[in-house]
């Protein structure tokens, strides 16, 4: 599903260049659930920005699905973008003025789909997340944890391959944190791949695999074949 | 695809921002459209054509320093000299300069002895060959000839006996007849004047009067008593004037070093008349500028504004897989909404207005093309100034969404 290998990633400013990925190699399968964890500024946003397109790499190999993403214009990527890979971030980053109708709404429209398909994607989504009552609320009208709900419903109304999340949990108590969680593990079940950083080394250890970022490498491997194993 | 609906509802979030720029956009329309219609009409009214070749024309002015000045012989050795200048089509003499402002009028009526339903016209008394000394169009009769000329002051007209008259003022007189050859009375006098000729059009003295095109020509050196000023008018050939002019002030000192002389083209009076209505059109277009650039400004600021509020969820939908291109074109269609809305009512309200000139201050209706015309040049200013800021927004970038919490 995706494999980097020697991936570098440096960001330059007037006196300083930092090495935010250096010789950075993984590869994640498909189906797979991984949890990302490592020390604040070890490059674990800048890992899931580059596997998501969201930033381009400045060195190294990096191939989704098997292609080669580096000579991609940004139509290209925002399109694989909008079609592989779904995005849940740490402060929800729903849309504060749309509806949540309207924010599940936005990929899909970048999509390209007409209305009535739109439509009965984020009915099912919204099911799926439990708030389908709540469609036409805006975003301030809820609780952090449906926030957080809606926003894995936005990523998943484009039926993406891929979820990306970068401490979906980071804000929400531990009550909505596991609810968040069970969320994704369904999520997950269903077939979609998912990298998830966290700080959270319970939640991690509920990813059947998880990998450590430490200086913008990755640190060591540690499988869990079967996480209910694991806790007996 | 367009994602009208929820751009309208995110506009909505900040209305009161938006409406203000669509009222201001109103607001300047209405007034860029009418100040826009009075430039026209300046313009228009500026632009009419005189009835004479003014380019050409020189209007040559002296006042002798001589009493008891023998004016007549001066006049016929003068337009001699005038022209046997090489350049020089034909010169008259004239009692006042067509075009300047200065001028007389007086009541022509078409039986003796009346002093009611006279018809106004500017009169000039003249010599002979005004027609072609003032390039204008005969379109019937003839032109002054030398013996058609008396020698008086305005108390001759009881011996006026020709005239010449514009086609617009020999309409009035007889708009079904011919009007060569037929009699005009001035005044309570029973002296009948022969219409002897038409020419096609004469904006006489005073550009800015509704009568301005009713122009006459009587045949008549005038001599006023204790004064001894004169005024040539000379038509050089096309593009010669400044050749005339050089020669000719220089001959008429030669001649008679006595006097004081004063050469200035028809245009130079022309222009002078026209002055305040270029001053108008100046005022007028400086505003446009100035409501055009405030509204660009504004319309620059406030969609800034916007995008720097939104730069994060600008980077949530290059996340969600929004391109550049979508983000560009989500602003410039937001910036299209308010635009059209102001610009609509802007419509009806610049044709409110209009209504209001028209009917308390005798403006001309403001004609359709002229409005939708400024409307399309609002749009286009407004998208212009929306440009910048989503073109800006397009180079959001994508990380933002992760970056910033
Ligand atoms: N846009 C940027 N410009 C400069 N440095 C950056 C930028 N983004 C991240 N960095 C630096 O890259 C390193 C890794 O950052 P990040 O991937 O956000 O770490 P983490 O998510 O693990 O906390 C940090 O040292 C950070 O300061
Ligand atoms: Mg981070």
């Amino acid at each position: 599903m995706l494999k980097m290998h020697k991936v570098r990633k440096s960001f330059r400013t007037d006196t300083i260049e930092t090495h935010a990925l250096r010789d950075f190699n993984l590869e994640v399968k498909e189906g797979e659930f991984i949890a990302v964890t490592g020390p604040s500024g070890s490059g674990k946003t800048t890992f899931l920005n580059i596997a998501g397109l969201l930033e381009a790499h400045s060195g190294g190999q990096y191939l989704l699905d098997g292609d080669d993403v580096s000579g991609l214009n940004d139509r290209q990527r925002s399109r694989l973008r909008n079609e592989k890979i779904g995005f849940i971030f740490q402060g929800f980053n729903l849309i504060p003025d749309l509806n949540l109708f309207d924010n599940i709404d936005v990929p899909l429209r970048y999509r390209g789909f007409k209305a009535s398909e739109r439509r009965r994607r984020i009915d099912k989504v919204l099911q799926q997340v439990g708030l389908a009552a709540r469609a036409k609320y805006l975003p301030s009208q809820l609780s952090g944890g449906q926030q957080q709900r809606i926003a894995i419903a936005r990523a998943l109304a484009g039926e993406p391959r891929f979820l990306l999340a970068d401490e979906p949990t980071g804000n929400l108590d531990s009550l909505m944190a596991r609810q968040v969680m069970e969320l994704l593990e369904l999520v997950n079940d269903w077939g979609t791949t998912i990298v998830m950083v966290t700080h959270d080394p319970d939640l991690a250890r509920r990813a059947e695999r998880n990998i450590q970022i430490v200086d913008g490498q990755v640190a060591d491997l540690e499988y869990h074949a079967n996480p209910a194993a694991l806790s007996a | 695809m367009l994602e009208l609906r929820p751009i309208l509802s995110a506009l909505w979030q900040s209305k009161t921002a938006a409406l203000l720029i669509a009222l201001q956009l109103m607001l300047t329309l209405t007034i860029v459209s009418n100040a826009a219609l009075f430039i026209h009409n300046r313009q228009e009214k500026i632009a009419r054509p005189t009835g004479m070749a003014e380019k050409d024309i020189l209007a040559v002015n002296f006042s002798a320093l001589a009493k008891n000045y023998e004016m007549p012989a001066a006049v016929d050795a003068d337009l001699a000299l005038i022209r046997s200048i090489p350049s020089v089509i034909e010169a008259t003499h004239s009692h006042k300069i067509p075009l300047s402002g200065s001028g007389e009028s007086l009541s022509l009526f078409l039986e003796p002895n009346a002093n009611k339903g006279g018809f106004s016209a500017s009169y000039f008394y003249v010599g002979a060959g005004v027609t072609e000394a003032l390039g204008m169009e005969l379109i019937a009769g003839r032109d002054f000839k030398a013996t058609d000329v008396q020698v008086g002051d305005h108390t001759s007209r009881n011996t006026l006996n020709a005239v010449i008259v514009t086609q617009q003022f020999a309409r009035q007189l007889y708009p079904d007849a011919h009007a060569v050859g037929k009699y005009l009375y001035t005044g309570n006098n029973n002296q009948p004047i022969k219409i002897i000729g038409i020419v096609a059009r004469n904006l006489g003295p005073h550009l800015h009067q509704a009568m301005a095109g009713n122009t006459v020509f009587f045949p008549q050196l005038m001599v006023v008593d204790g004064s001894a000023s004169m005024t040539y008018l000379v038509r050089s050939e096309p593009g010669q004037l400044q050749e005339v002019f050089n020669q000719l002030e220089g001959k008429l000192r030669v001649r008679d070093p006595q006097r004081i002389i004063s050469l200035r083209t028809l245009e130079a009076y022309k222009k002078r008349s026209y002055r305040a209505d270029n001053t108008t059109i100046e005022v007028l277009a400086t505003v446009i500028t100035l409501l055009a650039t405030i509204i660009a400004l504004g319309i620059l600021g406030l969609t800034s504004f916007w995008v720097s509020q939104r730069r994060k969820q600008i980077g949530v939908r290059r996340a969600l897989g929004a391109s550049r291109r979508a983000i560009a074109r989500y602003f410039l269609i937001e910036n299209l909404m308010v635009a059209g809305t102001g610009i609509a009512l802007g419509l009806a309200a610049a044709q409110l207005a209009n209504k209001v000139l028209v009917m308390y201050f005798n403006q001309p209706a403001l004609p359709l093309p002229l409005l939708l015309g400024c409307a399309l040049i609002l749009l286009v200013i407004s998208l212009g100034a929306a440009l910048s800021p989503a073109l800006r927004a397009a180079n959001i970038s994508p990380a933002l969404a992760t970056r910033s919490v």
